[in-house]
């Protein structure tokens, strides 16, 4: 497993609004995920994790400060640059709407890959959708997916281009227990398993014990950090800030 | 629900902007026809008013057969009078002036060599005696004096300027008698202007004008002043009692209402064909209303539920997409009537482009124009939007609790039923209307045509998903997922797809048809002209009926030696066996020599002074025979007995259409006085080469600068352009359907697109960059277009051919379809496509992804 950073932030701040508007979504916040790990991020809501996500991923500006994917400055980049980064080195896993209704299962795992007019790895292809289970549901499109199914097509999907990171923000938050422990089994294969680099957030401290570290954010500030996380220790650490 | 409607108006503010555009372009070219028409017939009524001010009786001969209705404006009905019925008229007690008056074709050759003017498809060229009763001259000198001796003219200012003369130059006039040489004397100007409505006149002495442009002896009319105190009809009255039979007296009144009222009648047909692209744009319109409505009720089912949730009745529901519609439809109507100036203003310079001259002074908006502009705006507005009004109604209180409601893709038998209904009654109408023996065709094809094209549009659902998977198959290779993905998206609601395209198909239909029916005619024209005409030159004039060529041309043709036969072709109005008609008059003896028109009974040279030939059919039609006594009324000879002496096969003499019947040169010269030949057909001798047989024609036309020398290949040209300016109008007005259509589909564009925010931020999550964004939009766009466009060429086609086969009577030998225009069609449809596509694609491409992403 290598230790090398597959992104970073560095004092990174997000300001919304203006005057007596004005929110602090994120406070200087610098935190690096490395790569091959899963990292769950945690805090009560409106603290800052989708934020900071957004950030990172390329899908939002920060206010002052850095974000890096690598070692890339996002703050370099300009609109189209930042979409080839996001089709080439992110993968994401949204709380619902994760899929194109036109499209079928297949065609919704590669699409990052075609919108870059690039060939799939088969054999990468052929272990995602393996380890994901999804093989004899391929033809169907979405509206004929169950809800746990169309969330593991997501996962699939971020998985298809081999991105250097994949961002997921409430995956199993729309999910029943069951459908969602096989969703965070699949994820967690893939970063064990498959040497992927997931970054997720999350309300449900089981959810987060399935990652390898946990970061808790609270008003936009990183607050505290866990490693080998149990649903215990997260729940006791959750309890200390009052969620 | 009345501040819900406006809620709802203000927070859809673009969409019922390009909706109310639609509307608006349509009421904005209704109301511009309607202001120009109006217009054109105020301008005309200001000038008879002129002309005749003076003028309290006219004498004129009787008419001789009733030649008011469309179609037949500026026929001569009615004899000449005798000059000697002047001083009859003068003596009347009570009359204090009277003078003969006289106006036929002459047309001045300006010093660089050309013509003056061009009386085929202009204002006419006119030439007449100067009247020297003041009252009765509506032109006043500005320079000069009236023509005192038989070389002397005085000209208009118009002319005078374009022809580069000035008082005391000599110049060229073309005249029946051939061209003359006269001195300019005088320059005129009618009241303020130059010249009458772009009309030319010259003026003689009255006894050059009764040589040059009619008979020694004779005038049209006679124009008459009353004594001071004495009312025009006390005058017409007393007048009346001194004519002989024949003649008759009206009032100075009853002659400008004459005069306005021939006006009106030939500009109704103008109105008419206006009118026609008026109801096309609206009707287009009409289904982008419905398209809009449609959608947005069903954007908006889930509040509608709600409000049915929380007690409004079916009723008020309906009525609050009424009401949006209504403001929609009265505020475009509204707009587009204060539009309709700038259109009227527009149309009159695209026809001045395309080469029909028409005088337009100030633009008349009537109330008429008003209150038919605003009613047709709003109840179009209002009968496109009942129908999702009544689905709005439809949507079940439960509804508000499910979750998000797309607009159900459903393809309702019911719809189906009903569009393969109108269909089949539509065609049923057209055929019968083309086919069938029927009082009003022309009302039952339109109705016909309307009634296909609604049916067509309604079973478009049916071949939405095919027709647009099958376009869109190459896409995919071509364009990759981006392609797939508008393939998918045109293919996802087909009848969304199927009513946006329809506005386009409609435009579509009626270019493709047009662009068939005009090839099919010139390709029926030129069949004909190669099967039958053997001649190998034409000299043309350019005229129909009025003025031409002098006769004396042909007869100096006939005396060059190069050439072996002559024939002439000439024009007059008649009323022939009850019926107003123009008769063709040709040399019989020199016709049999230059056009093989099948005659299967009976000999060309019988065409003596008493001769008919008739078509084939019509001869059947009407069971005449050789020999057979046909009634033929002339205006100056009266009804004479004409006897069939040939019977034909062809439907048009050396490219001259809808050939029924026609005479022999005797004939003309008999009973109408004052002809010119429109065109003058010429063999060559044998030996003579083209080029030496040219320049032997051309030594003699080079007299007569209105005489167009064409070869065959030249002529052909020649006449089958001549479709070519109408064409283009044509072209330009359905334009208008076009550019409403495009409308249609940037709107459906842009309702799908904020329909589609969370797919479409999530395309952008995942990698999609904006260039391929608008291009997945653009693409879709491009689909529905050539959806539409197909199913337009379609419907063109069968119009097409219905027509042409329908008009196998009138000549229409071959059915053609073009195939290269065709393909133009289809191209710029295409364009179209990606023209509608322009706006909804950026704002797509500006999404934000976050706020797309996290849109409930
Ligand atoms: N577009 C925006 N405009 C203004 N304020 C915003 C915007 N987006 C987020 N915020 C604010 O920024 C803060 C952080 O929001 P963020 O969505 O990152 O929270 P979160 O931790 O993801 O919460 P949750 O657990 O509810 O998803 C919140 O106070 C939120 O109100
Ligand atoms: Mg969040």
């Amino acid at each position: 497993m290598s230790t090398s950073t597959a992104a970073y932030t560095d004092k990174a701040r997000k300001v919304y609004g203006r005057g007596d508007t004005e929110v602090v979504a994120l406070d200087d916040v610098s935190i690096a995920f490395d790569a091959g790990q899963f990292t769950a991020i945690m805090g009560p809501s409106g603290s800052g994790k989708s934020t900071l996500m957004h950030c990172i991923a390329g899908l939002d500006e920060l206010t002052s400060g850095r974000a890096f994917i690598g070692d890339v400055d996002l703050s370099t980049l300009d609109d189209k640059a930042l979409t080839l980064i996001r089709r080439e080195k992110i993968g994401f896993i949204f709380q619902a709407f994760n899929l194109v209704p036109t499209l079928t299962a297949l065609e919704n795992i590669t699409l990052p890959l075609a919108l870059a007019g690039a060939d799939p790895d088969q054999q990468w292809l052929d272990t995602v959708v393996g380890t994901v289970g999804l093989a004899d549901r391929l033809r169907h499109r979405p509206s004929e997916l169950s809800g746990g199914q169309q969330q593991r097509v997501a996962v699939a999907r971020a998985l298809a281009s081999r991105p250097e990171i994949v961002f997921a923000d409430e995956p199993t938050g729309n999910l029943d227990s069951r459908a969602g422990t096989e969703i965070l089994a699949f994820m967690q294969k893939a970063v064990v398993e498959l040497e992927q680099t997931i970054v997720m957030v999350t309300h449900d401290p089981v959810s987060a014990s399935y990652a390898s570290r946990v970061i808790f954010l609270n008003d936009g500030r990183v607050v505290s950090e866990l490693t080998d996380p149990t649903p215990e220790s997260v729940l006791d650490r959750m309890k200390q800030f009052g969620e | 629900m009345l501040r819900t409607t406006i809620r709802n108006l203000m927070a859809r503010k673009i969409r019922l902007v390009t909706t109310g555009i639609a509307v608006l372009l349509g009421v904005a070219f209704m109301s511009g026809s309607l202001t120009l028409t109006a217009t054109i017939t105020h301008t005309f009524d200001n000038l008879f008013v002129d002309v005749f001010a003076g003028t309290d009786a006219y004498v004129r001969g009787q008419e001789a057969f009733d030649a008011s209705g469309p179609g037949n404006f500026g026929a001569v009905t009615r004899p000449r009078v005798d000059a000697s019925l002047v001083s009859t008229v003068a003596a009347v007690p009570g009359v204090k002036a009277a003078e003969g008056n006289l106006t036929g074709y002459a047309q001045i050759v300006g010093k660089n060599g050309k013509a003056v003017g061009k009386p085929g498809n202009g204002p006419p060229t006119f030439g007449g005696n100067w009247p020297k009763v003041a009252a009765f001259n509506a032109y006043h000198l500005v320079a000069g004096h009236a023509p005192e001796a038989d070389d002397q003219i005085v000209i208009d200012a118009g002319s005078a300027d374009k022809g580069d003369y000035a008082a005391g130059d000599t110049a060229t006039v073309l005249t029946k008698a051939g061209p003359i040489q006269a001195q300019v004397v005088g320059v005129a100007k009618f009241g303020e202007v130059d010249s009458a409505l772009g009309s030319t006149f010259v003026f003689f002495t009255d006894r050059a004008a009764q040589r040059y442009l009619a008979t020694p002896g004779k005038y049209d009319g006679i124009s008459v002043v009353a004594e001071h105190g004495m009312s025009e009809s006390a005058v017409a009255e007393r007048i009346r009692a001194a004519l002989p039979t024949g003649t008759e007296v009206v009032t100075g009144a009853r002659m400008t209402k004459e005069n306005q009222d021939d006006v009106a009648q030939a500009l109704s047909f103008f109105g008419t064909f206006m009118n026609i692209f008026s109801i096309i744009a609206l009707f287009v319109g009409s289904f982008i209303i419905y398209n809009t409505f449609s959608i947005l009720v069903a954007q908006r089912s889930r509040e509608m539920a709600l409000l049915r949730a929380i007690g409004a009745s079916r009723r008020q529901v309906t009525n609050s997409v009424l009401l949006e519609a209504f403001v929609v439809g009265t505020l475009a109507a509204v707009l587009g009537l204060g539009a309709g100036i700038g259109v009227a203003a527009g149309l009159k310079a695209l026809l001045d482009v395309i080469g029909f001259d028409i005088p337009a002074t100030g633009m008349v908006l009537t109330g008429n124009t008003v209150i038919v502009s605003l009613v047709v705006g709003i109840v179009i507005s209002l009968v496109a939007a009942w129908f999702p009004a009544r689905r709005a109604a439809k949507v079940a209180p439960i509804a508000a609790m499910r979750d998000v409601a797309v607009e159900r893709a459903d393809r309702s038998r019911l719809r189906i039923g009903l569009g393969g209904l109108v269909t089949a009654l539509g065609v049923l109408a057209l055929l019968g209307g083309l086919f069938g023996d029927v009082s009003n065709p022309l009302r039952l094809v339109g109705l016909g045509a309307l009634l296909t094209m609604v049916g067509v549009a309604a079973l478009g659902v049916l071949f939405a998903r095919p027709a647009t998977r099958l376009l869109g198959a190459p896409l995919e290779r071509l364009r990759g997922v981006t392609g797939h993905l508008a393939r998918e998206n045109a293919m996802r609601n087909p009848r969304r797809t199927s009513t946006t395209a329809s506005a386009l198909m409609i435009g579509v239909a009626l270019v493709g048809f047009i662009t068939i029916f005009a090839s099919s005619a010139k390709a029926s024209l030129n069949k004909t002209f190669d099967d039958q005409f053997t001649g190998d030159f034409v000299v043309d004039s350019g005229t129909f009926g009025f003025g031409g060529l002098s006769p004396e041309l042909a007869t100096r043709l006939r005396d060059t030696p190069q050439v072996a036969a002559v024939s002439s072709h000439r024009i007059t109005s008649v009323e022939l066996d009850g019926a107003v008609t123009q008769l063709n008059g040709f040399d019989p003896v020199g016709l049999e020599r230059i056009a093989d028109i099948g005659i299967v009974q009976g000999k060309a040279a019988d065409l003596d002074a008493t001769g008919l030939a008739v078509q084939e059919k019509k001869a059947k039609d009407k069971h005449w025979t050789i020999g057979s006594k046909v009634p033929v009324t002339f205006a100056e000879t009266g009804t004479r007995e004409l006897t069939v002496r040939a019977i034909y096969r062809d439907h048009s003499v050396a490219g001259q259409p809808g050939l029924n019947e026609f005479v022999g040169l005797a004939v003309f010269e008999r009973n109408v006085p004052d002809a010119f030949d429109s065109q003058v057909y010429a063999t060559l001798a044998p030996g003579v080469s083209v080029t030496q047989g040219r320049a032997a024609i051309e030594a003699v036309t080079a007299n007569y600068p209105n005489a167009k020398v064409q070869d065959r290949e030249q002529y052909k040209k020649a006449q089958t352009a001549q479709i070519n300016p109408l064409l283009a109008l044509i072209y330009v007005l359905l334009l208008l359907a076009v550019i409403i259509a495009l409308l249609g589909i940037a709107n459906t564009l842009g309702l799908s697109i904020v329909e589609r925010t969370r797919e479409l931020g999530l395309l952008r999550a995942v990698g999609m960059t904006r260039r391929q964004m608008r291009s997945m939009i653009r693409w879709e766009s491009v689909l529905i277009a050539l959806f539409g466009t197909l199913g337009g060429l379609g419907v063109g086609l069968f119009f097409g051919w219905a027509l042409v086969h329908a008009l196998a009577d009138q000549g229409f030998n071959v059915f053609r379809i073009p195939v290269v225009s065709l393909a133009v069609i289809s191209i710029l449809a295409a364009l179209v496509g990606v023209v509608a596509a322009a706006v909804p694609a950026r704002r797509a491409a500006r999404l934000d992804v976050l706020r797309a992403i996290a849109t409930e």
